[in-house]
């Protein structure tokens, strides 16, 4: 490609700023009614110049437990991450090295596994998990994820994994080593962007979601999501705390993107077979 | 005790049969070239060998061990693969003792190899970098290095020098060739290049379409063909034949009649059909004059450097005659020429066979 040219440049920045101004514009709004005064919330037009408080956040941890329902939040989305990205790599690495006519009919099974809309399941896992004693516990929502995730793992993977070359594992078993070994040394570690791309995705889905975790938890195993929303009842919305816990729930997501993306590089195969 | 031993050795992909019943054995410290051309059979053989293909029947063992079932890691073999496979997660140092983990060796030992390897292979400078920072011939001596540092009991190479351009692919060649001389090791080396083969085998099996066509030396092959494929892959130019028929003691070809050469004596005929295989060096240019001498027409000169090639024309027969580049007849040059008798093979004509085995 030609050097971009100065008015290429300029129209490049400019669509940039536009995508940016459409994304960081609702983040702005929430990071700033986080710390806004009760009284000009809703001021027209918007107070941008203000005294900020710390009062909705004070709120937040002192008469509610929030941090507890943050720490819900981190091991119902942790646990579903970690046992997705087990069972979905594993599935992903038979369906991607077995040849077999059938296998893409199992694929194909995996994934509509996704194709249902959630609100018709709910009240099926509401009595499957009260049957089994699990209401309002982290593990309830554990299981529930991990079905929604694993089919995307496996098809994510599934393509990382049908991308390393079969001959280096080849040679890792003429060098020694066996299925299991090869699997752990050699093609996972080829396939970590595509773990890494799973595991943001789990993570955001589990972490984000509302509709389970509002069916199937209640006082004890309430994640952050649903305990937001409680600040909004039938006879007062208290913007304030909703603003402030949202901010809250925003930032493991960006911690996590932050940490995955280092393995998020691509080209990790490079060199390997000519 | 054979290093290798193929009893019948058949690979069948469900109903397609490729290798049809190999028998091959190999002796200790041989190096043994599988050599035929695209598609026959080489690779198949060779990971049967290695143990990344089943054996679909017959019996194969390593070191006098039947290793039919036998896992790759438990067969005592390493691998050159013809694109390398080497490990681009790892630096050349970690891909070499990749290899040498499963073998449990104390540090010391595992540093020593790994230094030891290098330094004969010219890749101490080369130990931190990762295969994507590798020239192709580098890469390809990583990739025997990987092999060698584990000291096994054979090597396998599967084309090793065919992604290496004309000079890198002699001067790895020698390396290959003095390094079977300094380790021992039983080597088995699969190519298609008939230089490769003749230049680094003890013995060469060439193969063709899931069967071998011979095994023997490289002299072996190139001066006692078994058959017709065998005399025509082998050499280059490839030997010429002519169809002929033997009449009263003569080999009677459509456009001249040649004596029987005494060796031939009892092993033909008469009126048998043979195929006459001459190679392109033992058609010599003559005076005209000289008894035996052939009418021949030039249809197209090339220019070698040391020698020339001639498209000959010899009545209704077309063959091709290597002669010194020096006062070489120009295109459509009429000429004389004459076969060495010495060198003069004769194959059945119905089955290809030699008439001399
Ligand atoms: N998985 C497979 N299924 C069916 N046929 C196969 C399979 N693998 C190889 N073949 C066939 O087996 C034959 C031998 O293949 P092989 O790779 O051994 O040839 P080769 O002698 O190594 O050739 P080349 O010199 O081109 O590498 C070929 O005709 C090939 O099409
Ligand atoms: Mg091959």
């Amino acid at each position: 490609m030609n050097k971009p040219s100065t008015r290429q440049a300029i129209l490049v920045y400019l669509l940039l700023a536009v995508v940016l101004i459409v994304f960081l514009t609702p983040i702005y709004l929430v990071a700033s009614s986080s710390v806004k005064p009760a009284p000009i919330m809703f001021q027209k037009p918007p107070a941008f110049f203000f005294t900020p408080t710390w009062e909705h956040y004070h709120v937040l941890f002192t008469e509610r437990p929030f941090l507890k329902f943050i720490g819900n939040s981190l091991i119902v989305a942790l646990g579903s991450t970690a046992i997705s990205l087990v069972f979905g790599s594993l599935a992903a690495y038979a369906i991607s090295r077995i040849r077999h006519r059938r296998m893409n009919d199992v694929a194909f099974w995996i994934l509509s596994l996704r194709m249902f809309p959630p609100i018709t399941v709910v009240v099926p896992y509401y009595i499957i998990f009260k049957t089994a004693g699990l209401l309002d516990t982290p593990l309830a929502l554990i299981i529930v994820y991990s079905t929604a995730n694993i089919p995307l793992v496996v098809w994510l993977m599934k393509g990382f994994f049908d991308e390393v070359p079969s001959a280096l594992e080849e040679a890792a078993m003429v060098d020694g080593y066996g299925i299991i070994e090869t699997f752990w040394r050699v093609t996972l570690p080829l396939a970590a962007p595509g773990l890494a791309v799973s595991a943001v995705f789990c993570f955001i889905f589990s972490w984000n979601e509302f509709l389970f975790a509002l069916m199937l938890t209640g006082s004890r195993a309430q994640t952050a999501t649903v305990a937001v929303m409680s600040f909004w009842s039938s006879d007062a919305v208290q913007w304030g705390r909703i603003m402030a816990g949202s901010f809250i729930i925003l930032i493991p997501g960006v911690v996590f993107v932050l940490t995955c993306q280092r393995w998020l590089v691509r080209g990790l195969t490079m060199g390997s077979v000519k | 005790m054979s290093s290798i031993a193929l009893e019948k050795v058949v690979k069948r992909y469900g109903a397609f049969e490729i290798v049809h019943g190999i028998d091959l054995a190999i002796d200790k410290g041989e190096f043994v070239v599988l050599l035929g051309p695209s598609g026959c059979g080489k690779t198949t053989t060779l990971r049967m060998v290695a143990g990344l293909e089943d054996v679909s029947d017959g019996k194969l063992s390593i070191g006098g061990r039947v290793v039919n079932d036998v896992a790759p890691k438990d067969r005592g073999v390493a691998m050159v693969f013809q694109n390398y496979a080497l490990y681009p997660h790892m630096t050349v140092r970690q891909n070499m003792e990749f290899a040498l983990r499963p073998l449990k060796l104390a540090p010391g030992e595992v540093d020593r190899r790994v230094r030891e390897t290098a330094a004969i292979l010219g890749l101490d400078a080369l130990l931190a970098r990762k295969p994507s920072a590798l020239s192709g011939g580098q890469r390809q001596r990583v990739a025997m290095g990987r092999a060698m540092v584990r000291t096994p009991e054979v090597f396998l190479f599967d084309e090793p020098l065919s992604n290496l351009d004309a000079k890198l692919r002699t001067q790895v060649r020698w390396e290959i060739g003095k390094l079977h001389k300094r380790l021992g090791t039983t080597i088995l080396y699969v190519t298609h290049d008939q230089v490769e083969a003749m230049t680094l085998a003890d013995k060469i099996v060439i193969m063709r379409d899931g069967h071998v066509e011979q095994v023997g030396s490289p002299e072996d092959v190139y001066t006692r063909p078994a058959n017709t494929f065998v005399a025509t892959f082998i050499g280059s130019p490839a030997m010429n034949l002519v169809p002929a028929r033997l009449m009263g003691g003569k080999l009677q070809a459509e456009a001249f009649t040649l004596p029987l050469p005494d060796r031939f004596a009892g092993r033909t005929a008469e009126g048998q059909a043979v195929l006459i295989g001459t190679r392109p060096s033992d058609v010599t240019l003559t005076a005209a004059d000289n008894p035996g001498a052939l009418r021949a027409t030039v249809e197209v000169t090339e220019y070698l450097g040391d020698d020339a090639l001639l498209d000959l024309r010899v009545g209704l027969h077309e063959m091709i005659a290597q002669v010194p580049a020096a006062n070489r007849p120009g295109n459509d040059a009429s000429v004389h020429v004459t076969f060495n008798a010495a060198g003069l093979h004769l194959f059945d004509a119905a089955t290809g066979g030699t008439l001399l085995s």
